[in-house]
């Protein structure tokens, strides 16, 4: 009932410019967002790569041990072990902040599509009788918004939850070969699509971020 | 003197076309130096698609939660490739303009040689001074800069247009099969020619 009053009162251009401003904000924060998360996910390939280095060198070792075992290489090697655990463990933890912060901008992500779901959600309402909407930029229907806002996070979303089997499998794994494929899978991220880049700039150009 | 005037305008030619020479082999060196990186780049990257190819990511148990994903690396695999390619492809272009703008030079040089020849005679192209080679031994080498530049470009296109996605062992051999050209090749030449002209042209 209150809603009603709001919306039969209010003049309808305010409410549209409002909800426009939001929009633009969202795609300003997608933008940054994205660059945030492309700087975190070459920190962390850093720091995946470190882990596999460290992970090869140590299986290196072991062959020589397993070679030579001598008693006074396996005493090194025993020494040696300790010292590298503890960095494995740093890079380890290290990798895990990376991934906090990622999951941070993933909530974020989230965040922006369900807000312009609110803001489609406020449009239907504003013209539950039909009458045509006019666009609040240029060409996009406001329920465009959402759907690229949505398949953006959804692809995220995904990439996120590779990147944990990445940790938990990374440091485990023995085998070669998925080392390889797991660094190459956080360095590419293959969930997020090549049109995402498409996505984003058309959405910038939309809201008049970008120009014309 | 006016004798000496044809003899002049080609040892004047030659002045010219040294310099421009030094500046085309500083570009040279640059765009072969930007190749190294995207070589190593393009030769890791063959790897993991190897590694993805016998890994059977499919296969893996952790990995089980996501569909496609080994088709989908492999795309952005080569999407990341493909970029890689488009910049080698760029310097690639920067080389052809060397070999081409020397190529120019050198011509414009023959050109005015030409023009001349029958007036300067013989014995003046072949005299040679204690600061000064023969202008015969200077254009003869500036054939073999432009000999050599034609050579390595060849070369190296030839290298490049050879890469097959399809075959991931040629693309990991290729930054030793770059390195091989290099080291095949007559490396100092234009640096040794240079040397050997740098009286002649503060003369």
């Amino acid at each position: 009932m209150a809603a009603n009053t709001l919306g039969g009162t209010t003049p309808r251009k305010p409410v549209l410019s409002v909800s426009a401003r939001k929009i633009k904000d969202n795609a300003a924060d997608w933008h940054n967002l994205i660059l945030k998360w492309e700087t975190l996910n070459d920190t962390g390939f850093a720091t995946a790569n470190k882990i596999a280095n460290l992970k090869i060198s140590l299986w290196s070792e072991d062959k020589t041990e397993l070679q030579s075992s001598s008693p006074a290489s396996r005493e090194d090697a025993d020494k040696r072990l300790p010292e590298y655990s503890k960095e494995l463990e740093a890079l380890c933890e290290e990798l895990q902040t990376t991934y906090d912060a990622l999951a941070k901008i993933q909530m974020k992500m989230e965040k922006l599509s369900s807000t312009t779901k609110g803001v489609c959600e406020l449009e239907d309402y504003h013209y539950r009788d039909g009458r045509h909407r006019p666009p609040l930029f240029h060409t996009w229907p406001t329920a465009y918004f959402y759907e690229v806002s949505r398949k953006l996070s959804d692809m995220y979303q995904k990439e996120l939850l590779l990147k944990r089997t990445v940790i938990e499998e990374l440091a485990h794994t023995m085998d070669h070969d998925l080392t390889l494929s797991y660094l190459s899978m956080w360095l590419h991220q293959p969930y997020v699509e090549t049109n995402s880049k498409l996505l984003l700039e058309s959405m910038l150009l939309e809201t008049g971020h970008r120009a014309l | 003197m006016a004798q000496d005037q044809p003899l002049l305008a080609v040892r004047e030619a030659l002045r010219g076309c040294f310099p421009a020479v030094q500046e085309q082999q500083r570009r040279w060196r640059g765009a072969l130096g930007d190749c190294q990186p995207l070589l190593a780049a393009l030769g890791s990257l063959a790897e993991q698609l190897q590694a993805a190819q016998v890994a059977r990511l499919d296969d893996a148990p952790p990995l089980r939660a996501f569909p496609g994903l080994r088709e989908r690396l492999r795309r952005k695999q080569l999407e990341a490739g493909d970029d890689v390619l488009d910049k080698l492809g760029e310097t690639l272009a920067t080389l052809l303009k060397v070999r081409d703008v020397v190529s120019r030079h050198v011509e414009q040089v023959f050109e005015v040689y030409e023009q001349h020849a029958d007036a300067i005679g013989i014995d003046a192209v072949q005299r040679a001074s204690a600061v000064s080679p023969s202008v015969a031994d200077m254009l003869e080498w500036l054939q073999d800069i432009e000999r050599h530049y034609r050579n390595a470009y060849l070369k190296r296109k030839y290298l490049l247009s050879s890469i097959q996605w399809g075959d991931l062992a040629n693309i990991q051999a290729l930054p030793k099969a770059w390195d091989q050209i290099s080291e095949d090749e007559h490396q100092s030449l234009v640096q040794d020619t240079l040397l050997n002209v740098s009286f002649f042209l503060e003369e």
